[in-house]
């Protein structure tokens, strides 16, 4: 078979840029540790979400040395709780879930981005640093006040932060 | 209507697109700038990474 050279540099730049997106992504996975938005947190009754264990009270707790777990649900059209505080320099998982449509979990500019689907929890983990405010937008077409749902995590220096919850 | 064609027969190897390879170079190279710039630069620069 007769290739033409152009068609041969063609199909061997095509190899390269697959073989280098693939490393690109297995080099974020691996190297730098990107996570997927996962579904860990499982499963809760979306109708009776005031009667579940962990989200009867949205909340950030602390669970370990600089190690926090923030419940929140995001409903029509509110976060709870608002808003969401956690100390500087720590570690926070959050859950996530929806008592009635599919909202969206989005800490504005940064890359904590997922959907909120009513009766599965969204589960991720990021590392706050410095201590600042970030706002929090529902990104899901979730009803008539979709446009005015929005949060905020407030990230308070070490020694000034307090659990709290609902205020 | 009897005018004359100027036809030229070139074999496979003296077909030589000089300005579509390039064009398509050029377009390579703005895929792999897009390519490091969108990942390296703008997702893993970017702070609150789900890990
Ligand atoms: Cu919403």
């Amino acid at each position: 078979m007769n290739i033409h050279n152009y068609e041969k540099i063609w199909l061997m730049a095509a190899i390269l840029l697959i073989v280098g997106f693939i490393s690109t992504v297995t080099y974020g996975a691996t190297a730098v540790g990107v996570d997927m938005i996962s579904d860990d947190g499982g499963t809760v009754n979306a109708s009776a979400l005031d009667e579940d264990p962990r989200f009867s009270e949205p909340r950030v707790e602390q669970v370990g040395e600089n190690e926090y777990e923030a419940y929140v649900i995001a409903q029509q059209f509110i976060f709870r709780p608002d808003p969401i505080t956690v100390p500087a320099n720590s570690t926070v998982t959050f859950f996530v879930t929806s008592p009635d449509v599919i909202h969206g979990f989005e800490i504005v500019g940064t890359n904590a981005n997922a959907m909120v689907v009513p009766g599965q929890v969204t589960e991720l983990t990021v590392e706050f640093n410095e201590p600042g405010e970030y706002g929090l937008l529902c990104h899901e077409y979730c009803g008539a006040g979709h446009h005015t749902m929005e949060g905020s995590v407030v990230v308070q220096p070490q020694d000034e932060f307090t659990q709290g919850g609902d205020e | 209507m009897g005018e004359e064609q100027v036809v030229r027969e070139i074999g496979h190897d003296e077909y030589d697109p000089k300005g579509t390879l390039a064009l398509i170079g050029v377009y390579f190279v703005i895929l792999l700038v897009m390519w490091v710039f969108m990942y390296f630069v703008e997702f893993l620069g970017n702070e609150l990474t789900v890990v």
